[in-house]
C-alpha cells in the first residue's frame, strides 16, 4: 500500500450478508467484529489483496461450524428432511421385496431402455465431438469453392498464403494435399493411403498430439516424414521411429521426423505428412490460381468479437482475388468452420471420413423413443399395481400425510427403481459395447470416471425416475382415505383407459419399427439386384501405377496372350461414384447455359468387357486415328441434347475439344442409385491409366488373379500387386443404408422386448385380480382354452389399434425416406400386414403364457378362503 | 463423562483465556494461540472450541466495548470459570501422576 487510499478498504459486502444470514444470532456479533478486526489488520500487514483472500477463507471455514450457524429449524418441517427420506427409501425398499417378479421386470425393462439410449448417446457424444479438440478450435475454418453447380472442399495452393499475408485478422494457414505413395521400410513395400503434403504450419493448427518429434520442426525438414502412430507401430513396432529412414516411391530417401497421433475424433484421418515444401522440389508449382486441388485451412484471431462479419469480409476478399489472378475460371469461395466438417459437410472432393447429422438426429429420437417405452412400463406396472397401495395410501392420509408428502413418497420409490436401473444398465452397456461398435464402425469406450459422463449417467436415472414415477405418483395420492379403507379399491376412473393408451402407444411404436426394417430391407435387395447396365459380378480391377504406363503395350500383350486375362480394357475411373465431368457443346445446341455432363475415358474394349450395349454407331477403335477426339454419349445425354440415335451419329460435339460422335450407349448406371442416370460422355483413353478391368470367367478367379499377379510383378514389380473387385466397391456405395437396416432391426426387436415385458407384468396383475372370478367360471363348467382366451382377448382390440395408428405414420416415415432413391420399391401392404400380425401373436403368446397359467390354477385353491 | 471431557485444543484455547486473564477476546486469542504454538487456527475453529467450551461451563463470556475497528462491533471477553479451572487442573494433575509413573528406562533422557 505505496499511496494513500481515499477510502478504507472493507471486507466484501456479500460475505458478510453471507455471514449474518447463517451465523446464529448469539454468536454473530462478537464473531463478525473479529473477523473485521483481523481484516483491517491484515490489511495493514499483508495488503489488501490477501485479507480479501483470507476473509473468504475466513468466512468459509466459519460456515462449515454447525454450533456457529443458525439452526435450519424452519426447514426441518418440509418433505425433504433427512429423515423422512430415510423412511421413503425404506418404503421403496420393501414394495419392492415384497413383489419380486414385478419388480425385476419393472427394473429390466427400465435397464434395456436405459443400456441403449445410453449406448446411442455415446455414440451422439462422440459424433459431435469431432474436431472440437482443437486449440482455438472455433475459430479454425476451411475454404470451400463453388465451380457452376459443385461444391467443393478444395480451393487454389496461392490462396491461403495470399490471405494470411493481406489480411490481419488471419493468423496462420495450413495447406494439405492428398497423396497416395509406396513406402519402403527395410526391404519391404507398403502401399499407403491418407498420406498428406502438408504445410509446417499443421500442428499449429491441428491440435495432433506428437509422440515422437517437436511440433514446430516436425514438417521443417524438406525430406521428413510424420508418420501415424498406427504406422510407426508397423513399420518398426515402436513409437520411438525417430530417425529411421523410409524409401518413397523407389526414388526418396525420407527421415521419420514424427510421430503423431491420429485423434479418432477428427476429419482428417491421416496417415503420414510429407513437407509441402517436398512436393516444391518436384517441380510442383504452388502458384497456380487456376488448379482447384488443395484443402486450405485458415485460423483467425482469437480476440476478434463478431466471426460472421470477419467470415464476409474474408469471402469477398477470396473472391476478388480469384477474379483478379485467375481469368478464365469461375469459383465463388467460402469458409467452412473445422469442426462443421465430419457431420454438416456435403462437398465434393472432400476427406474420405464423413459422418451424417441426419443419422445422430435419427438415432438421438430412436434412443429417446425407446427411454420412452421403457418408461411407459413402469407406468403401466406401477399403475397397475396401485390398489394393492390403495390402502397404505388411505392409512397414511388418516393419519395426516399431506398429498406433496405421498407424492414424494412415490416419486422416490421410482428414482430408486431408476438407479438401480443404471446400475443394471451399465452392466448390459458394457457387455453390448462391443457389438455396437461393430454395428456403427466406431471405437467407442465407456468412460464412466468423467464428470461430464457421470452427470450424463445421473441425469437419465433422474429423467426416466420423474418422467416414469410422475403418473403413479399422481394417481396414487389422488386416492380418497374414506372410500379406499372402506374396502373399495377405486381404480380412478381414467387409469385403465390411460394403461390402454399407454400399451397402443408401445405396440404403435414397435409397428412402425417392424415396418421400416421390411422396407429398408427391400430396398436394399433392390439396390442390390438391380441391373446397372454392365454386368458388375466378375470384374476385377487393378490400379495403373508407377511404370506401368509406360509398358502399356507390352502389358496389353501379355494379357491378351492369356485367355484368362484375355479380356480387359483400361478406364479412368470405376462407374462407381464418377465425379468427373465437363462443360459441354454440341451440334444445334439451342440452350444458352453451362451444360455440365460427366465423363468417363474408357478404351476400344469397353463395351465388350463391361457387357455395355451399343445401340447405334460404333465403339472406339484402337485402328482410327481420329477416335482420340472422337465421342460415345448415352441415352441421357441424347435426351438432353433432343436428338434421336441415328440423328446423332456424326454429329459434332466439344467437350474440352471438338469431334465427332460416333456411337451410342445403352444407359448404365456410374452413379449411385440414388439417382436416375445422368448424361454420359465417353471419351477414348489411348494410354495406359487409371484402372485395368477384367472380365474373369467365375470358376477361374483364382487362376486368373494368379496369372494377372505374374504378369503386374514382372512389369511392375517395384509396387506389390493389389486388385479388387468392381460389384464390392459399388456396395460401398450403400454401406450407410446397410447399416441403417441393420439398425432400424435392432431397435424393432427392442421396442418389442421392451412392450413385451411391460405386456407380461400387466397380464399376470389381471390375472391375478380374476383369479376369483376365473375359479368360479370353472367350477361352472368353463374349459382351459375359453378362460385363457378370455382373459387374451382384451389385447386383440388394443393391437388392432396401434395397427391402424402406426400405418399412416410408418407410411409418411418411410416414403419420405424413399424419396431420396431414383429407383425405389412400393411400400408393399405385406410389410404392415407382416407387421401387424407379428406384433400380434409375440402380444398373444404373452399375454396367453398367464393366462393359461391362471386358468389352470384348480379353483379349490383360490375359492377355498371365500 | 461426555460433558467434561476436554479435548486438546480445547484446553489449549482454555489455557489461552487464563492467560489473558481480563483481555481474553478473539482476536487476541487467536494471535495468541498462534504465537505460541505456532499452528495456524482459523476464526471458526476458534470460535466453534469457545462455543463448545461455554456450553460445557468452563467459559463464560460478557460483551464489551465498540470499536470503529471493528466494523462498529462489539467484543466478546471470555472468562475462565470454577469449573473450567478444575478440568484444567484435572488434566495436569492426570499428566503429571502419568510422568511420574514412567519407568526411568523408558525414557531416552537428553532429548526429552
Amino acid at each position: 500500500m505505496s499511496t494513500e487510499p481515499t477510502s478504507k478498504p472493507n471486507p466484501p459486502a456479500w460475505l458478510i450478508a453471507l455471514l449474518e444470514h447463517f451465523l446464529s444470532s448469539e454468536r454473530q456479533e462478537d464473531v463478525l467484529g473479529d473477523l473485521y478486526e483481523l481484516f483491517y489488520r491484515r490489511v495493514a500487514t499483508k495488503g489488501e489483496r490477501q485479507a480479501k483472500y483470507l476473509f473468504l477463507l475466513d468466512t468459509l471455514l466459519l460456515l462449515v461450524r454447525p454450533n456457529l450457524t443458525r439452526h435450519t429449524s424452519t426447514l426441518s418441517s418440509t418433505s425433504l428432511s433427512t429423515s423422512m427420506l430415510s423412511h421413503y427409501l425404506t418404503m421403496a425398499f420393501r414394495s419392492l421385496c415384497r413383489e419380486k417378479a414385478f419388480a425385476f421386470l419393472t427394473i429390466l425393462g427400465l435397464a434395456t431402455g436405459m443400456a441403449f439410449s445410453l449406448l446411442i448417446l455415446l455414440w451422439v457424444q462422440h459424433e459431435w465431438s469431432y474436431d472440437r479438440f482443437h486449440s482455438k478450435a472455433d475459430g479454425l475454418y476451411r475454404i470451400t469453392a463453388q465451380v457452376s453447380e459443385l461444391q467443393t472442399a478444395i480451393s487454389p495452393s496461392p490462396m491461403a498464403p495470399t490471405l494470411l499475408g493481406q489480411l490481419p485478422q488471419v493468423e496462420n494457414m495450413l495447406r494439405l494435399k492428398p497423396t497416395e505413395n509406396l513406402l519402403e521400410v527395410n526391404g519391404e513395400k507398403f502401399e499407403e493411403k491418407g498420406g498428406y503434403y502438408a504445410d509446417a504450419s499443421f500442428f499449429d493448427l491441428f491440435s495432433f498430439p506428437l509422440l515422437a518429434g517437436h511440433s514446430s520442426t516436425a514438417l521443417s525438414r524438406i525430406d521428413g516424414i510424420v508418420l501415424s502412430e498406427r504406422l510407426a507401430k508397423k513399420y518398426f513396432g515402436t513409437r520411438q521411429a525417430l530417425g529411421k529412414i523410409i524409401h518413397l516411391d523407389n526414388h526418396h530417401s525420407l527421415v521419420v521426423t514424427g510421430v503423431m497421433q491420429v485423434p479418432l475424433n477428427t476429419h482428417l484421418q491421416a496417415n503420414y505428412l510429407l513437407p509441402l515444401s517436398f512436393l516444391e522440389k518436384q517441380g510442383h508449382d504452388l502458384h497456380i490460381w487456376g488448379n482447384l486441388e488443395y484443402y486450405s485451412y485458415i485460423r483467425l484471431k482469437e480476440n476478434i468479437s463478431t466471426r460472421e462479419g470477419v467470415t464476409q469480409g474474408i469471402t469477398t476478399t477470396m473472391n476478388a482475388l480469384f477474379a483478379q489472378n485467375e481469368k478464365q475460371g469461375q469459383a465463388v469461395f467460402g469458409l467452412q468452420s473445422v469442426s462443421d466438417i465430419y457431420l454438416h459437410s456435403d462437398l465434393v472432393g472432400d476427406v474420405p471420413s464423413r459422418g451424417n447429422i441426419a443419422y445422430v438426429r435419427l438415432f438421438s429420437g430412436a434412443a429417446l423413443c425407446i427411454l420412452i417405452v421403457a418408461c411407459i412400463n413402469f407406468m403401466n406396472l406401477s399403475t397397475a399395481r396401485s390398489a394393492k397401495r390403495a390402502r397404505e395410501v388411505g392409512v397414511r392420509k388418516v393419519m395426516g400425510a399431506r398429498r406433496s408428502e405421498l407424492v414424494g413418497q412415490f416419486l422416490t420409490q421410482s428414482l430408486l427403481v431408476a438407479f438401480l436401473a443404471l446400475l443394471l444398465a451399465l452392466g448390459m452397456a458394457w457387455i453390448l459395447l462391443p457389438f455396437f461398435n461393430t454395428l456403427t464402425d466406431k471405437q467407442l469406450t465407456l468412460r464412466l470416471l468423467e464428470i461430464e459422463s457421470l452427470l450424463g449417467l445421473f441425469g437419465i436415472a433422474l429423467f426416466t425416475g420423474l418422467l416414469s414415477g410422475s403418473y403413479p405418483a399422481l394417481l396414487l395420492s389422488s386416492f380418497q382415505p374414506i372410500s379406499v379403507l372402506k374396502g373399495m379399491i377405486q381404480q380412478g376412473r381414467w387409469s385403465l383407459p390411460f394403461r390402454n393408451v399407454l400399451v397402443v402407444a408401445q405396440f404403435t411404436l414397435s409397428i412402425i419399427l417392424i415396418v421400416a426394417t421390411a422396407t429398408v430391407y427391400q430396398q436394399m435387395e433392390l439396390l442390390r439386384n438391380k441391373h446397372l447396365g454392365f454386368e458388375k459380378e466378375n470384374l476385377v480391377y487393378v490400379p495403373i501405377r508407377g511404370e506401368l504406363d509406360k509398358h502399356g503395350e507390352a502389358l496389353a500383350a501379355q494379357l491378351a496372350s492369356n485367355p484368362l486375362t484375355s479380356q480387359f480394357t483400361f478406364v479412368s475411373e470405376l462407374p462407381i461414384n464418377s465425379t468427373e465431368g465437363s462443360d459441354a457443346v454440341w451440334e444445334g445446341k439451342s440452350i444458352d447455359e453451362q451444360v455440365i455432363f460427366y465423363s468417363m475415358q474408357v478404351d476400344a474394349h469397353f463395351p465388350e468387357t463391361f457387357r455395355v450395349e451399343l445401340l447405334t454407331g460404333r465403339g472406339f477403335s484402337a485402328e482410327i486415328r481420329q477416335d482420340t477426339a472422337n465421342y460415345l454419349v448415352n441415352e441421357a445425354a441424347l435426351r438432353m441434347m433432343g436428338m434421336d440415335a441415328k440423328q446423332a451419329i456424326g454429329k459434332w460435339f466439344d467437350l474440352q475439344y471438338k469431334g465427332k460422335i460416333i456411337g451410342v450407349v445403352k444407359d448404365f448406371h456410374f452413379r449411385p442409385l440414388h439417382q436416375k442416370v445422368e448424361p454420359l460422355v465417353l471419351e477414348f483413353n489411348n494410354a495406359t491409366r487409371g484402372k485395368l478391368v477384367l472380365r474373369v470367367q467365375s470358376q477361374a478367379t483364382k487362376a486368373t488373379l494368379v496369372a494377372l499377379e505374374q504378369i503386374m510383378n514382372k512389369l511392375n514389380p517395384d509396387y506389390p500387386f493389389s486388385y479388387g473387385f468392381v460389384d464390392g466397391e459399388i456396395a460401398k456405395n450403400y454401406s450407410g443404408e446397410t447399416r441403417m437396416g441393420q439398425i432400424t432391426q435392432t431397435f424393432a426387436c427392442l421396442a418389442i422386448f421392451i412392450s413385451c415385458l411391460g405386456l407380461y407384468g400387466l397380464s399376470a396383475f389381471t390375472a391375478q385380480r380374476r383369479i376369483k372370478e376365473i375359479g368360479i367360471r370353472k367350477v361352472l363348467g368353463a374349459s382351459v382354452s375359453e378362460l385363457s382366451f378370455l382373459l387374451s382377448k382384451d389385447v386383440i382390440p388394443l393391437v388392432v389399434l396401434a395397427f391402424l395408428l402406426a400405418s399412416p405414420i410408418a407410411w409418411y416415415l418411410l416414403h419420405g425416406w424413399l424419396e431420396g432413391y431414383a429407383y425405389r420399391i412400393e411400400i408393399s401392404p405385406w410389410s404392415f400386414a407382416l407387421a401387424g400380425l407379428l406384433v400380434l401373436v409375440v402380444a398373444l403368446l404373452t399375454v396367453s403364457w398367464q393366462s393359461v397359467k391362471a386358468a389352470l390354477v384348480n379353483p379349490t385353491k383360490t375359492l377355498r378362503n371365500d | 463423562m461426555k460433558g467434561t471431557y476436554l479435548g486438546e485444543f480445547e484446553e489449549l484455547v482454555l489455557l489461552t483465556v487464563a492467560l489473558l486473564y481480563d483481555h481474553a477476546y478473539g482476536v487476541a486469542l487467536l494471535e495468541e494461540i498462534i504465537e505460541r504454538s505456532g499452528r495456524s487456527v482459523s476464526v471458526g475453529a476458534l470460535h466453534s472450541a469457545l462455543e463448545r467450551l461455554e456450553t460445557k461451563g468452563f467459559l463464560r463470556s460478557r460483551m464489551g466495548e465498540a470499536t470503529a475497528e471493528r466494523g462498529g462491533r462489539r467484543k466478546r471477553y471470555f472468562i475462565l470459570t470454577p469449573i473450567g479451572e478444575k478440568a484444567l487442573r484435572d488434566v495436569r494433575d492426570l499428566r503429571e501422576s502419568m510422568w511420574k509413573a514412567i519407568p526411568q528406562t523408558a525414557l531416552t533422557g537428553g532429548a526429552s
